[in-house]
């Protein structure tokens, strides 16, 4: 009973609040903020501690938290119960979305100070967190898709939150629509699994139980279906183009939807679906492939990017990249954990990037943002904590994931694999201290205003997690015992490589990420490089890809639909059952001349009739005698 | 009196009281209100004592014509009640949402003519009966049409009523084709569901006859080709027709479909689902895409509820429980949102002076409440999660991967299709810089506000606690799935 | 001997069709449609003459009685045309016809 109303409460309390301030927002016209923040850090923070007590009992008592609110249908075999069940994944993924939530909800309260649109913008937060729990907590995967279009929606919705300029809320379009793209394979997906084994009842336990009854081939659809979901809202390769404009959000929701959250729900349903991917290694194989693709890809296009906000989103792209290489191959704790220290730092960095913005009036390019050293002295530390992070360098957190990834790829055999993501991983290095010895390490000075305590406070908070939050799955080697790994115990394929081979693969990978780091600072430090970057050159245009996707897909699509609707609609079908009418009206004017009014005609016509009369009464006659 | 004839003749008896008052507006629109709220209270009822262990009930049987077998037969079943109850919500709203708008007796008085007819049409189980209240509702249409409608509402009205007539002549035919039958088989006429079911057709004839019934209930979806009088007629359409058309008529077709077709010719209707299933699913892509290319309004909504509609048609005939309950229920959550939009694009009207997509813009800025529902309405007819149409449009996809898995993936793609102009239609009303016409928007007053939330609230609940109102439909779409009979008793 | 009063009969009948058709001068026409009138009264005559029959005869009594009070009608009408049109042409009226 406890357990239920906790696992409720959790998932409850921000959408009592989202709708407690949606409606004091749409009643009433002047509402203090901070009625507004109390509701929202009300909600988001209970949530936060109920998570962190269901992710205490999950891991040390091994606790299933179980909990049935409702029957949402139940039609035939389709028989879908609104569900939540809180096992070792779905409590891990609470343990870092509830707290990274909550210490972005304070720094949004003071980074949307003054802001107009206050309370919508707290609605719609809190109402993305409810959603997301519903993702990560829900026991069949109906309800996942419900939490998954649910944050899809409150994305846009976000996305689109500076709606005065229109372009912002044709990026949320792109986004909602590129994602709708990703739920089709998703929901197809689950349709087929439910047609296959839906009998049997719908929740992951039986879908998991009877897998074994669907023949390969269908399950290699079904498996490459659900990636297609993950596809695009994880904004992997071809469906990712709209993450660097979903950045025209506010920066508490790139940090807390576009960073740590939303888009690495992708990852999580791959790991969730790991039985089914265990058994289609051709898709494995190619999740690992398009991985590695967007990485290198997204760390290539980052180097040459010039906006704070899309460097960090291409960055994004960059490290779910990784994550689904080490998903291809199997190595689900790994990518989870990768997931784990990502939305740490990532979160850190955008918060980081959004006190920049701040603090020097609204600002995003870092060719005009430099020389904040000295006038932002805190920003400059969590940035740097943040990118030495990111950039793997130990003993970060994202080392320990990192490296465990590399092992991994190494030991899977899938060289070109791990050499696109060593490549990947010294971009990382390159474009992260680019932007830092951009911005911090020059020979100017900025003003800056002075930033909020709420908006530091959060940030030191994530500083610490991003630094020591690798200590949870310490391997082996460094006399750890994959702690993690040993909670979720997915079906994770061992580590077959030795001890020595993985110490040389960690001194390699540290070694060249030091030396591409010394290469950028001698490139960009305390010069004026960077402005010497020409802006038409192929990578600087993002390869072109948005072009291409426009020229190929929208313009083709409108001028498909102005076709169908002027030439085939109007032109073909309308105008035949026109002239059907018209030809209708000439026929009576051509009758109307035989109608001439004159009295003698009508009696010809009279005569006429008679004689046809009389020669059928003729015929008949003759017939029938 | 049984509580159906109530439903059905309080409203024509009120329309016909009305027409001696009509010189007072004021106390037409207040009649009007207070009729419709108490059809409303009277399917309230109705809905409380359904019982969702049966299929038909409420049954009323007179004999009414005897020499030719024509009864006064009506009856109600899970699929009727949600047209029931739904015509019944939505008639009201019509009038409390555009109180201070239209000030033409005639307006109402035909509406409520429309609401008779749709209800008789709804439940009626004889054929006669039926196609009686199938005029009865058009003919208001055309004067409505005529006398309200904007810019070469002639020409349109006249073109409407050709396509319908055209139609429904076509569906008298066959009535009597197989009336006539039914007497050769039998030795006496009937035109009552329950004793024409039983008669036997050669296979063309049955074919004959089921495409009879099919053009008038095509042209009314409208299904494709037979869509080129939509998009006019909704542009030219006053606000209060433009919703019983796309809430209320066109889901009788679909519903027609169901409730005559699929019982009189089973076995025909089965061998030709396929191809339905094809022109429905060719339907569902090709208005999506026509919708992309329209910057009215009015037009643009109606592709939207055509491709939709093509949706319902295709999950009807996929013959399967999912597919019959999504479909049925998809009739009400579309209905419910299409009806609320148009209003909301009436109001607009009211304000703006125009339909064109690209003279608006900012609405938001100005009028957040109206913005708020706007986009609700319009997301909610995209199928967003928690709203009504994702429940139904998840159903007949199910059912649709269960017949086949490429017929699945082509109605997988109604999550899309609409959002390919429903996006790009909001960011360019609400969102963006104010124009000239959406300056001195005023937000939504009290009236138009009451005649809003019922409807938002109806469709997340509908959206949330599915299964409270599936439980109503369950049973007939049982009987309909299982044993082949979408009629019983 | 009916043989040749029908033949008669027919005769008449397809002179006064023939007047009917062609002329234009409407007094003309009605003395075709009395010549059409008296065809069929021979023919009524003859028959019920052959059939023993006297009830054709009564009828025919009948239609003379008619074509006499219709004569005079006629005759009144021709008055009123001729008054309007100052002409008898059967062209003239045809108000019938569509508008031209």
């Amino acid at each position: 009973m406890k357990e239920e109303m906790t696992l409720n409460l959790l998932l409850l309390c921000p959408l009592i609040s989202a709708s407690f301030i949606f409606l004091l927002n749409i009643v009433f016209k002047n509402i203090r903020q901070s009625i507004y923040s109390f509701l929202a850090l009300a909600g988001s923070g209970t949530s936060a501690i109920l998570a962190l007590y269901v992710s205490y009992e999950s891991y040390f008592n091994h606790k299933i938290f179980n909990s049935l609110l409702f029957t949402w249908l139940d039609i035939g075999d389709f028989n879908i119960n609104i569900a939540l069940k809180a096992d070792a994944l779905g409590a891990f993924m609470v343990l870092f979305v509830a707290p990274v939530s909550f210490l972005i909800h304070v720094y949004a309260v003071a980074y949307m100070d003054g802001d107009k649109s206050y309370g919508r913008f707290f609605a719609y937060f809190n109402l993305f967190i409810f959603f997301m729990f519903m993702l990560v907590l829900g026991s069949n995967p109906i309800i996942m898709f419900l939490g998954w279009e649910g944050v899809g929606l409150t994305s846009y919705a976000l996305i689109s939150f500076y709606f005065h300029d229109i372009q912002n809320t044709y990026a949320g379009n792109k986004a909602f629509i590129l994602n709708r793209i990703g739920d089709f394979g998703f929901l197809s997906a689950l349709m087929i699994l439910f047609v296959e084994v839906g009998s049997y009842g719908f929740s992951f336990t039986d879908i998991f139980l009877h897998i074994n009854n669907i023949n390969p081939s269908t399950l290699d659809l079904i498996a490459i279906l659900l990636f297609v979901g993950a596809m695009g809202k994880s904004a992997q390769i071809p469906l990712y183009v709209w993450l660097p404009d979903a950045m025209a959000g506010p920066t508490p929701v790139s940090a807390l939807i576009h960073a740590a959250t939303m888009v690495t729900a992708g990852v999580y349903m791959v790991a969730r679906f790991a039985p089914i991917y265990n058994m289609s290694l051709d898709v494995s194989l190619f999740i690992s492939y398009i991985g590695a693709i967007s990485a290198l890809f997204a760390a290539v296009i980052a180097s040459r990017q010039y906006d704070i906000k899309k460097i960090l989103a291409y960055s994004t792209m960059s490290q779910l990249g990784f994550m689904f290489m080490a998903l291809g191959i199997h190595a689900y704790t790994s990518a989870l954990f990768h997931m784990f220290t990502h939305a740490f730092f990532k979160a850190l960095l955008f918060m980081s990037a959004g006190a920049i913005i701040v603090a020097f009036s609204h600002k995003q390019d870092i060719r005009e943002l430099r020389g904040l050293r000295y006038s932002a002295p805190v920003i400059f530390i969590m940035m740097l904590t943040a990118t030495i992070t990111i950039s793997a360098i130990p003993p970060f957190s994202a080392f320990i994931s990192k490296d465990s990834i590399m092992s991994f790829l190494f030991a899977s055999g899938h060289y070109d694999i791990f050499i696109l993501a060593f490549i990947a991983s010294l971009f990382t290095a390159y474009y992260m201290f680019r932007m830092i010895f951009v911005m911090f390490f020059s020979n100017y000075f900025l003003e800056a205003k002075k930033s909020s305590w709420f908006m530091l406070y959060p940030m030191i908070i994530l500083s610490l997690f991003s630094i020591f939050a690798g200590l949870l799955n310490l391997p082996e080697l460094f006399t750890g015992n994959l702690n993690i790994s040993t909670w979720l115990n997915l079906e994770d394929k061992p580590l077959e490589i030795s001890h020595t081979v993985e110490i040389i693969l960690m001194l390699i990978n540290t070694i060249a990420i030091l030396a591409v780091i010394f290469y950028t600072y001698k490139k960009y430090a305390y010069t004026d490089k960077i402005l010497d970057e020409s802006e038409v050159n192929i990578i600087a245009n993002k390869f072109y890809i948005d072009e291409i996707y426009d020229y190929v897909f929208v313009k083709s699509l409108k001028h498909f639909a102005v076709y169908i609707d002027t030439k085939i609609s109007y032109k073909l079908i309308d105008r035949s059952i026109n002239i059907l009418a018209l030809s209708y009206a000439k026929a009576g004017r051509l009758f109307s001349y035989i109608e001439n009014g004159n009295i003698r005609f009508y009696a010809l016509y009279m005569l006429v009739g008679l004689m046809f009369g009389f020669v059928y009464l003729y015929v008949l006659l003759r017939l029938s005698l | 009196m049984n509580i159906l004839s109530l439903i059905v003749f309080l409203p024509i008896i009120s329309a016909i009281f009305l027409f001696f008052i009509r010189k007072n507006v004021a106390l037409v629109k207040i009649v009007y209100i207070l009729v419709t709220l108490a059809v409303l209270y009277l399917c309230v009822i109705l809905y409380i004592d359904f019982d969702p262990n049966d299929s038909m009930q409420f049954i009323v049987m007179h004999q009414w014509i005897v020499e030719y077998g024509i009864n006064y037969h009506l009856g109600v079943d899970g699929v009727s009640l949600g047209i029931v109850m739904m015509n019944a919500i939505i008639m009201p709203l019509i009038a409390i949402g555009l109180y201070k708008r239209r000030d033409n007796s005639g307006y109402w008085i035909n509406l409520l003519f429309v609401q008779g007819g749709v209800m008789g049409a709804v439940l009626s189980l004889d054929l006669m009966l039926f196609y009686l209240f199938w005029e009865l509702m058009l003919l208001p249409i055309f004067f409505m049409l005529g006398l309200f409608g904007y810019a070469r509402s002639n020409y349109i009205a006249m073109k409407f009523n050709l396509y319908t007539i055209f139609g429904s002549l076509l569906m008298l035919i066959a009535i009597l084709y197989i009336a006539v039958i039914h007497k050769e088989e039998f030795g006496f006429y009937s035109f009552d569901l329950n004793n024409l079911k039983n008669i036997k057709l050669s296979s063309l004839e049955s074919i004959l006859a089921f495409s009879g019934f099919m053009l008038a209930f095509g042209i009314k979806i409208p299904i494709f080709p037979f869509h080129t009088w939509l998009s006019d007629t909704y542009r030219s359409a006053p606000t209060g027709i433009v919703i019983v058309m796309s809430a209320l008529m066109a889901k009788l077709g679909v519903y027609s479909i169901w409730r005559f077709l699929f019982t009189l010719f089973n076995e025909t209707s089965h061998m030709l689902a396929p191809y339905f299933i094809g022109i429905g699913l060719f339907g569902l892509i090709y208005f999506g895409i026509s919708a992309m290319n329209q910057s009215h309004l009015k037009r643009m909504f109606a592709f939207s509820s055509a491709s939709h509609l093509s949706l319902i048609v295709v999950g009807f005939f996929i013959y399967d429980i999912y597919g019959l309950i999504g479909s049925s229920y998809l009739i009400v959550a579309h209905a419910l949102s299409s009806a609320a939009l148009f209003l909301m694009v009436g109001i607009m009207f009211e304000r703006t002076g125009t339909y064109s997509i690209n003279e608006l813009g900012g609405i938001a800025l100005v009028a957040p409440r109206f913005a708020l529902f706007f986009a609700f309405f319009a997301l909610s007819i995209v199928g967003i999660p928690s709203t009504a149409g994702f429940v139904a449009e998840l159903l007949i996809i199910v059912g649709a991967f269960k017949y086949n898995i490429y017929v699945g993936f082509i109605s997988a793609i109604t999550i899309l299709i609409a959002m390919l102009f429903m996006f790009k239609m909001i960011s360019k009303v609400l969102y963006g810089q104010l124009s000239p016409h959406t300056k001195e928007f005023t937000d939504l007053r009290l009236h138009e506000l009451l005649a809003l939330i019922p409807l938002a609230l109806l469709i997340l609940a509908m959206g949330i606690f599915p299964n409270y109102f599936i439980k109503k439909i369950k049973p007939t779409a049982s009987f309909c799935s299982v044993e082949g009979q979408c009629y019983v008793k | 001997m009916i043989k040749s009063y029908m033949i008669l009969s027919i005769i008449l009948f397809s002179i006064g069709t023939v007047g009917l058709i062609s002329r234009r001068n409407i007094i003309v026409i009605y003395m075709s449609i009395e010549l059409l009138l008296n065809a069929v009264n021979l023919s009524l005559i003859a028959i019920s003459s052959d059939l023993g029959d006297s009830s054709a005869q009564v009828m025919s009594l009948i239609i003379i009685a008619i074509a006499a009070s219709e004569a005079a009608l006629f005759m009144s009408l021709f008055v009123v045309l001729f008054r309007n049109r100052a002409s008898l042409d059967a062209n003239l009226f045809d108000i019938l016809g569509s508008s031209k």
